[in-house]
């Protein structure tokens, strides 16, 4: 008979709460504004301040932008690498790994510096802001289209398109977009939750985002921050969930590409 | 001029030679297939044809048209790939309209073309099915059906059949040739499954080391080979190495036994190689034959056929007989004496 794996789950248990105990304690305190009862007061505090609505809107909007954009420049890249020029993957991995070296402070004061000044001024306008997005973002986004695109045979699959007569566009549309889906939703996810919760860059470049929203009334009340953390957690967790969701039975992944069944 | 022309094509990559002087030219409505072991330079040849690959030297010419330097979105040729390369995420029917999808043929005509294509195959009840829900030998029938369903000028198959179990490789195989047959067109065949090529080809090319050792038809290929590499890699062969005795009179000595050769001795040679294909040999001495006694080092029955091998001088050569059952079968350690034919054999060097 198979024994009970006891440490297999004492481990897994301990790492649960490791991990669940400090929201678990953030979801309590959210609920204690109002003293001796648990209610949602924090909660509806923080749905009626017109700035929550303001900030979460810039930030959805730069999100969305940054996903665009990312996508553009990173599937392509990504896709031209592994097809052509696969010597180059280290270094490409290199560069998008780059936004783990340089902190963020770094990083947002080279754009103040570069973009700060004529003849390129963009300090000004919330492009730079995105294209400090868009850097942020790569490390994410590369990795979950570069595992995407090895899991699929793309060369054969790029040359079976083209020997059908199909050029750069319709394939890139209609054969590598599609079986990437899950790689790219996981990018566009993981791009999302970033953003939105992101505040290094929007609070230097002086951006009234959702990061430097939280950080600010973190500083001015006590229970209604930890509601929008909250809130942050699960807009994170609906993103992952999302992602699961559209990509189950993902028919890209249970391809068979050579072997006899 | 031919339908296809590769007018001594050559490629490098990196300064090494991968396919050299490449010269054939097929005719409309041939099937010819590439044979060669790994590394011979039969799939870049056809990746050159496809498009894939740009010659580093020399031309191809498709009906009168160059496409040496065409994409390969251009060339209307069809593709079909060892590895199947259907498109996940579309179903059966998707994959095999793709081609015509983009070359923007309407709905309709896309459907019958589909119908027709899937008739082909005779899968016409699987359009709806995406590719993971085939099985391998079904996935490669609708590879085929996508790549026909443009009507290309011609066929190029990369190893269709490797990836295939050997049921399955020898049902398609014959379902491949008759499907060319019936539509007639050009095709260019990759294997290095000797037995594929010859089953399938109007001609075979044999290359070696990318260059061509030999271009014929099957029969020739086998019993007519030019080179020492054909002979070898196209069926079993034995090589037995022998001192020349009378080179003008075709005799030959294998130690102390001498033997008789119709094939032609360059005069002045000592010695040379002679080769003698399995099936040439006969158990027991038969009149007009050569005759040689060896030992018998082994024994294996293939089920239609028994294998020997036998000791014959310094060479072990191996002997096929037919299974019947009046067959008596040699024994392990014991003389047995072979005959086979003047013109069973031939010499080399």
């Amino acid at each position: 008979m198979k024994r009970f794996p006891v440490w297999s789950w004492f481990w897994f248990l301990l790492g649960m709460l490791y991990f669940f105990i400090p929201l678990v304690s953030t979801f309590e305190f959210s609920l204690r504004m109002i003293k001796g009862k648990y209610t949602f007061e924090a909660y509806r505090v923080a749905f009626e301040d017109p700035r929550f609505y303001q900030s979460f809107g810039y930030s959805l909007l730069w999100a969305v932008i940054t996903i665009v954009i990312s996508l553009l420049l990173v599937v392509p890249t990504a896709y031209w690498v592994q097809l052509k020029l696969p010597k180059l993957r280290p270094v490409v991995e290199f560069i998008t790994l780059m936004p783990f070296v340089v902190p963020a402070v770094v990083l947002t004061f080279g754009l103040i510096r570069l973009y700060g000044h004529p003849p390129i001024l963009l300090t000004n306008t919330p492009a730079a802001l995105v294209a400090g997005y868009v850097v942020l973002s790569f490390p994410y986004m590369y990795r979950s289209v570069d595992s995407g695109l090895r899991a699929v045979d793309i060369r054969t699959l790029t040359e079976a398109a083209q020997s059908l007569g199909a050029g750069w566009g319709t394939i890139l549309k209609d054969v590598i977009f599609p079986n990437l889906r899950v790689a790219l939703l996981s990018g566009i996810f993981l791009t999302f939750a970033i953003v939105m919760g992101e505040f290094t860059f929007a609070a230097l470049l002086a951006w009234p985002a959702f990061g430097p929203y939280i950080e600010e009334i973190g500083a001015m009340r006590a229970y209604t921050p930890q509601a929008v953390s909250v809130m942050s957690f699960l807009i994170t967790w609906g993103s992952i969930m999302l992602i699961q969701w559209l990509g189950r039975g993902a028919r890209g992944a249970q391809v068979q590409v050579g072997g006899a069944r | 001029m031919a339908f296809l022309d590769i007018n001594h094509a050559s490629k490098s990559f990196g300064g090494a030679d991968a396919v050299q002087d490449f010269d054939l030219h097929v005719e409309k409505g041939e099937l010819v297939s590439f044979l060669g072991p790994s590394g011979c330079g039969k799939t870049t040849t056809l990746r050159m044809v496809a498009g894939f690959e740009v010659p580093t030297e020399g031309t191809i010419v498709l009906d009168g048209h160059d496409i040496t330097n065409k994409a390969p979105s251009q060339r209307d040729v069809g593709m079909v790939f060892q590895a199947y390369a259907l498109f996940p995420n579309m179903t059966v029917g998707d994959n095999v309209g793709f081609g015509l999808k983009i070359a923007k043929k309407p709905k309709d005509e896309i459907a019958e073309r589909v119908k027709e294509m899937l008739g082909l195959i005779r899968m016409p009840e699987l359009g709806d099915r995406y590719p993971y829900q085939l099985s391998g030998g079904q996935q490669q029938r609708v590879a085929l059906a996508r790549a026909l369903a443009i009507a290309p000028q011609v066929l190029l198959l990369d190893e269709p059949l490797s990836a295939l179990d050997a049921k399955i490789r020898v049902e398609l195989r014959y379902e491949i040739r008759r499907i060319q047959q019936e539509l007639k067109i050009t095709t260019v065949y990759v294997t290095h499954d000797q037995e594929e090529a010859l089953t399938l080809s109007d001609r075979v090319v044999v290359m070696s080391a990318g260059h061509i050792e030999q271009i014929g038809s099957p029969f020739d290929i086998y019993n007519y080979p030019k080179t020492a590499f054909v002979a070898s890699f196209v069926g079993t062969l034995n090589q037995m190495r022998c001192r020349v005795v009378d080179a003008a009179a075709g005799k030959l000595a294998l130690g102390d036994q001498q033997f008789k050769t119709s094939a032609p001795i360059k005069a002045g040679t000592a010695d040379a190689l002679v080769m003698l294909r399995p099936e040439e040999l006969h158990m027991g001495v038969r009149e007009g034959d050569n005759s040689l006694t060896g030992k018998v080092e082994s024994v294996a029955f293939l089920g239609s056929v028994v294998r020997v091998h036998l000791k014959l001088g310094d060479s072990v050569v191996t002997l096929d007989a037919l299974n019947e059952r009046k067959l008596v079968l040699p024994k392990v350690g014991e003389n047995l004496t072979v005959s086979f034919p003047p013109h069973g054999c031939w010499v080399m060097g």
